[in-house]
């Protein structure tokens, strides 16, 4: 490595220890921020430093492009990531459940950020092999970069204004790109609207992630199936309807397209058979729903619906977004378990022909 | 010299001044509610309709409240709307709120409390006690530091009405000495 050797590895833990003093780390280290790196992030779009990108009305903060763009350059993104994190920070702020409370619940909601267009390959977003993560700069930084937006523009941190009782695995570090090469379906991006080819970012508050495993079958509905008893379990279960993603590997995505299943058929078909009856509702203390929509044990029995019947738990096609990433070497797939609701909206990334000549300038 | 390490706060995390925000927070309170009109203003958490409709008739039961005005928030992760603190402060001597009982509605339930004392308006907040550490936050960053409110302990969302009337009166002797001056009108 020519010119490590003047590199100077106890001025960097000094540096790396001052951020951790100021509070500011999510608890792994911070690249310290000065004004010319900070200047090389700004140089990546041509939206004003102080333009604010995004706000949390409860705690009376707001977050400009400078802070975004400093809190990704800590999160260790390289500067041309910049657009991207700008485009999966007001992707996620279309949530509505992260305009609300979300940051701030006891769930402790993870951002699921997805990736599409070109700009995968060109900023090197992994979504094939691990695609939920760890080991690769893109989509690590740029997941994390949210994540320290929350905790020090808006202020949010655990045990204080966070509050999640037991937080997730992930939280802050879910960002995939969709293998969109390998995927029998139009990209997430282009099903929203966006043209074809569109560099863009979905975003939106996950409850969990959990695996389904069926290597068994060709059958296209016995692994539908499969995925349905995931999506129905009771205790994920807390308001009559829920919403329910899945991430497919490219294998099961190609069974089901293979045996005719468009996107839209994989959604109705989830719709029609995810849920559960009176009674296992009942055995779990949720068979009852109130005025605003929560599921509680009904004393009397006489709560959603008393005739054994079964009830369905995701109502419409927004309520289950499709996607496809991971390695073609197995069928393990993921479903993602949505706080809220996706707002359905992708984010354009910015390209460089939308930066004007003045800020490119400014890189030197 | 070296370059400046930047601050990705936006100066938000520096601790406040000294005496910043303190000091005429509060609303003035009354000597006793005799007479007093309250306002409940309920978050729509599970049990707290109940919960505050039990305190109102509480307060007019054994303290002498004349009427009760009960309101409902429509999201509870936010503040009150303007219009709605405004009615209550109009409308009411006194506002009870609550039950802070989740990350978000613990926070806002006492951003309500600290809206309504600038408006003149005693205000009781009843949060679990498992979010003392959101209230107290909140309440700092509103610029009321050390703002007082009653606390009933957690859980709350899985009583019964029994439980949560029982509940009610427990707290009941906090609200009152949080909407009342021990040394009399002020």
């Amino acid at each position: 490595m020519p010119g490590s050797a003047r590199l100077d590895p106890d001025l960097a833990q000094l540096a790396i220890e001052h951020c951790y003093e100021q509070d500011w780390s999510d608890g792994l280290p911070l690249v310290p921020v000065s004004q010319p790196l900070l200047d090389r992030f700004l140089a990546q779009t041509g939206r004003g430093p102080q333009e604010i990108i995004g706000s949390l009305e409860q705690v009376g903060r707001e977050c400009t492009v400078e802070l975004a763009a400093i809190n990704a350059a800590m999160a260790g993104c390289r500067p041309e990531y910049f657009p991207v994190v700008l485009a999966a920070f007001e992707a996620l702020m279309l949530d509505r459940a992260a305009r609300g409370g979300g940051f701030q619940s006891t769930s402790g909601p993870a951002p699921l950020i997805v990736v599409n267009g070109p700009v995968r390959g060109e900023l090197g977003f992994n979504g094939t092999g691990g695609a939920f993560g760890p080991g690769f700069r893109a989509n690590a930084t740029v997941a994390r970069s949210v994540g320290l937006i929350v905790r020090n523009v808006f202020g949010i941190k655990p045990q204080v204004l966070e509050q999640a009782t037991q937080g997730l695995p992930g939280r802050w570090s879910i960002c995939i790109a969709e293998n969109e090469e390998e995927s029998p379906w139009e990209p997430l991006a282009a099903e929203a609207g966006l043209p074809p080819g569109t560099s863009a970012v979905s975003a939106t508050l996950l409850r969990t992630c959990e695996f389904v495993d069926n290597r068994h079958t060709q059958d296209p509905e016995q692994v539908l199936w499969d995925f349905a008893d995931t999506i129905s379990r009771t205790g994920a279960l807390i308001f009559r309807e829920t919403s329910c993603g899945v991430v497919f590997c490219p294998e099961h995505a190609q069974l089901l397209a293979g045996a005719g299943f468009g996107k839209d058929d994989v959604k109705d078909w989830l719709i029609e058979h995810c849920g559960r009856t009176q009674a296992e509702l009942r055995r779990a203390g949720k068979d009852g729903v109130s005025e605003n929509h929560v599921r509680f044990a009904a004393q009397t029995g006489d709560g959603a619906g008393s005739d054994g019947g079964f009830f369905r738990v995701l109502p419409s096609r927004q309520h289950v977004p499709l996607m496809v990433a991971g390695a073609r070497n197995a069928a393990i797939s993921m479903v993602v378990r949505v706080f809220g609701l996706w707002s359905g909206t992708p984010v354009a990334v910015e390209t460089r022909a939308d930066v004007p000549a003045e800020a490119v300038g400014r890189t030197r | 010299m070296p370059n400046a390490i930047l601050d990705p706060t936006g100066g938000a995390g520096r601790a406040p001044a000294p005496g910043e925000g303190r000091g005429g927070v509060l609303a003035p309170r009354r000597g006793d509610l005799a007479g007093a009109r309250v306002g409940l203003l309920v978050n729509t958490k599970q049990n707290a309709g109940l919960f505050l409709e039990e305190v109102g008739r509480l307060l007019a039961e054994r303290h002498g409240a004349v009427s009760v005005l009960a309101r409902t928030k429509v999201n509870f992760a936010q503040p009150a709307p303007e219009g709605l603190l405004k009615e209550l402060s109009t409308e009411c001597d006194v506002v009870i709120t609550g039950i802070g009982d989740c990350g978000s509605c613990s926070a806002s339930a006492v951003t309500d409390g600290v809206l309504l004392e600038g408006r003149g308006t005693p205000a009781a907040v009843i949060c679990s006690d498992a979010f003392r550490g959101s209230a107290d936050a909140i309440a700092a960053l509103r610029g009321a530091p050390g703002y007082r409110y009653a606390t009933t302990p957690h859980p709350v969302a899985v009583l019964n009405p029994d439980q949560v009337r029982d509940r009610a009166a427990a707290v009941l002797p906090d609200v009152v000495a949080l909407l009342v001056s021990a040394a009399g009108a002020s």
